[in-house]
């Protein structure tokens, strides 16, 4: 047994090695990237010429320093902020609708003493949900779904949430799978129906780490709401992305600023609610 | 007698439902949210996930773009790690020798750490393409950042949380900091090391198949491509690929887990 571990984990550091020595090679070898040209006149002068305008040095109209161009961002904040919470939102009930199918206590039974030969084929179905979700970036989820909604902030939240359901699920359901089954099956032996058993058994002892995850989630989803505001989605990302394609470099400064507020928010309510649900 | 204590998780619940409730009203619900195509769109898609376009060429431009994900990740992930290593040991403040010097260390550290994870990494893509042009190095930077602040991140946390009692023993050996960190404090944090980069070079897979979305190449500007042409079949195999690549890289990492727990 000793010998076999070893082996693996011999076998797993070689091949990570040979993975990174490869990709270098593909990125420096075959792709001809050279550090060097990154740093060339002409970049520099580029780099320059961009830092400079974000920075609004010698431009008349800069965004960060004019009240409307702040109003207007503040009202795009607020309108990611409520996309970052529709996401959580949505996926937390996907989330709560599956979890306990999904865990696999449940679908074998020892849970609730009562086997059911149907739980192994909802549990496999949902799973496979969860890796499909859990696999495919929000980004992507969010260019597929523009194609089904008007752009705004639904859609972004729904390609949030459709990436985040799965990530939750799993986590959860893990939660669910680690709980204390004795006072659970005490109250299916003493005659609760499977309600009963969910609202006096499972969720109150689950409840704080399912918290835990969600506000975990919620401070991710807001870092990447930027992201699928790029295809469309409505927030601050759609406006970055029209600055940046009509070359309004002191505006993306403002929405930038902004942002690393909403982020910093974030994180700051999600570690102060752990200690509240604790 | 109203306990604020008792209640707390009540309070809590109820103030985030509300939260939710409000957030609903940011979209125009009467307006119309779906397009007068919509639905069926979502079936086509739906209905083209059974049958992707399995052809030569397009299973051969998958197989190309698949590497050149991984190649990204892999390399971003190997200088995040690099620099994770250094920030982090630097912000968990062992090597600091004086009280001041130790939560000044540990500030600033962190502070660092903190920028570079705030900024999400197709933002920083963004951000180099803009300045640097299309190279592949703007992808690796841009994945190596942020990536770099969160694994720092942790790894302080992981260091700090290491237990007093081997590492007075060891400088009560006689050990010096430098000493202390490589027989102390990195061998006990090793294996939770690898396993949380494991998770993270999962997630790195994904964030470097939508760089592409800035011009770099990978699965994510084939899916874009596909998208635009509405041919969902090979949409949803290069989602295929995708998919194998995380799930094959998220069975190793268990595997590796486990096999490291025993």
């Amino acid at each position: 047994m000793k010998k076999r571990k070893f082996t693996f984990l011999t076998f797993s550091f070689y091949a990570f090695l040979l993975l990174i020595v490869a990709s270098w090679y593909f990125v420096i070898g075959v792709k001809n990237a050279s550090l060097a040209e990154l740093f060339s006149k002409e970049n520099m002068a580029y780099a320059t010429k961009f830092f400079k305008g974000l920075f609004g040095v010698g431009q008349e109209d800069v965004a960060f320093m004019n009240r409307d161009s702040w109003s207007h961002a503040f009202k795009l904040t607020i309108e990611t902020l409520q996309m970052s919470i529709m996401a959580i939102g949505f996926s937390t009930i996907v989330m709560f609708l599956t979890v306990i199918p999904a865990s696999r206590n449940v679908a074998d039974g020892t849970m609730t003493l009562s086997r059911k030969w149907y739980r192994w084929i909802v549990f496999g179905l949902i799973r496979i949900s969860y890796v499909f979700s859990r696999a495919i970036p929000e980004l992507v989820w969010a260019m597929i779904v523009i194609f089904i909604f008007k752009p705004g902030i639904l859609p972004g939240a729904i390609a949030l949430a459709l990436h985040n359901f799965g990530i939750l699920g799993k986590l959860c359901a893990e939660v669910i799978e680690d709980t204390d089954s004795r006072p659970i099956r005490n109250l299916a032996s003493a005659g609760a129906g499977r309600a009963q058993i969910l609202m006096y058994g499972v969720f109150p002892t689950v409840l704080p780490q399912f918290l835990t995850y969600i506000l975990y989630r919620w401070e991710v989803i807001m870092r990447t709401t930027i992201v699928v505001g790029f295809v469309g989605a409505g927030g601050l990302g759609q406006e970055f992305k029209l600055s940046m394609s009509f070359f309004h470099y002191t505006e993306i400064t403002l929405l930038l600023i902004c942002y690393l507020i909403l982020v910093i928010i974030a994180d700051y309510i999600s570690e102060k609610s752990r200690f509240f649900v604790k | 007698m109203f306990s604020f204590d008792l209640h707390k998780r009540k309070i809590l619940t109820v103030f985030l439902l509300l939260l939710f409730m409000w957030s609903l009203f940011g979209v125009h619900w009467q307006e119309g949210v779906m397009h007068s195509s919509g639905i069926g769109t979502a079936m086509e898609i739906f209905a083209a996930m059974f049958t992707p376009d399995l052809s030569l060429d397009i299973l051969y431009l998958a197989a190309e773009s698949s590497w050149l994900t991984i190649a990204y990740a892999t390399a971003g992930m190997s200088l995040a790690l690099v620099l994770a290593l250094i920030i982090g040991i630097l912000a968990s403040g062992v090597l600091a020798s004086g009280k001041h010097s130790r939560s000044f260390m540990k500030g600033s550290f962190r502070g660092v750490l903190g920028f570079m994870r705030a900024i999400h990494e197709l933002v920083w893509a963004w951000l180099f393409v803009a300045s640097f042009g299309l190279s592949p190095y703007a992808a690796i930077f841009a994945l190596a950042i942020p990536y770099g602040g969160i694994l720092g991140r942790i790894f302080a946390d992981m260091i700090n949380d290491v237990p007093e009692e081997p590492i007075q023993a060891l400088r009560a050996a006689g050990a010096s900091r430098l000493q202390c960190l490589f027989y102390g404090y990195l061998p006990s944090v090793k294996n939770s090391m690898i396993s949380y980069t494991m998770y993270r070079y999962e997630c790195a897979i994904r964030s470097s198949a939508i760089m592409s979305f800035v011009g770099l190449g990978g699965l994510g500007y084939q899916i874009q491509l596909s998208l635009d042409d509405l041919q969902y079949n090979e949409v949803w195999t290069f989602l295929y690929f995708l998919i194998i690549i995380v799930v094959f890289i998220d069975g190793w990492s268990n595997m590796l887990r486990r096999r490291m727990a025993q």
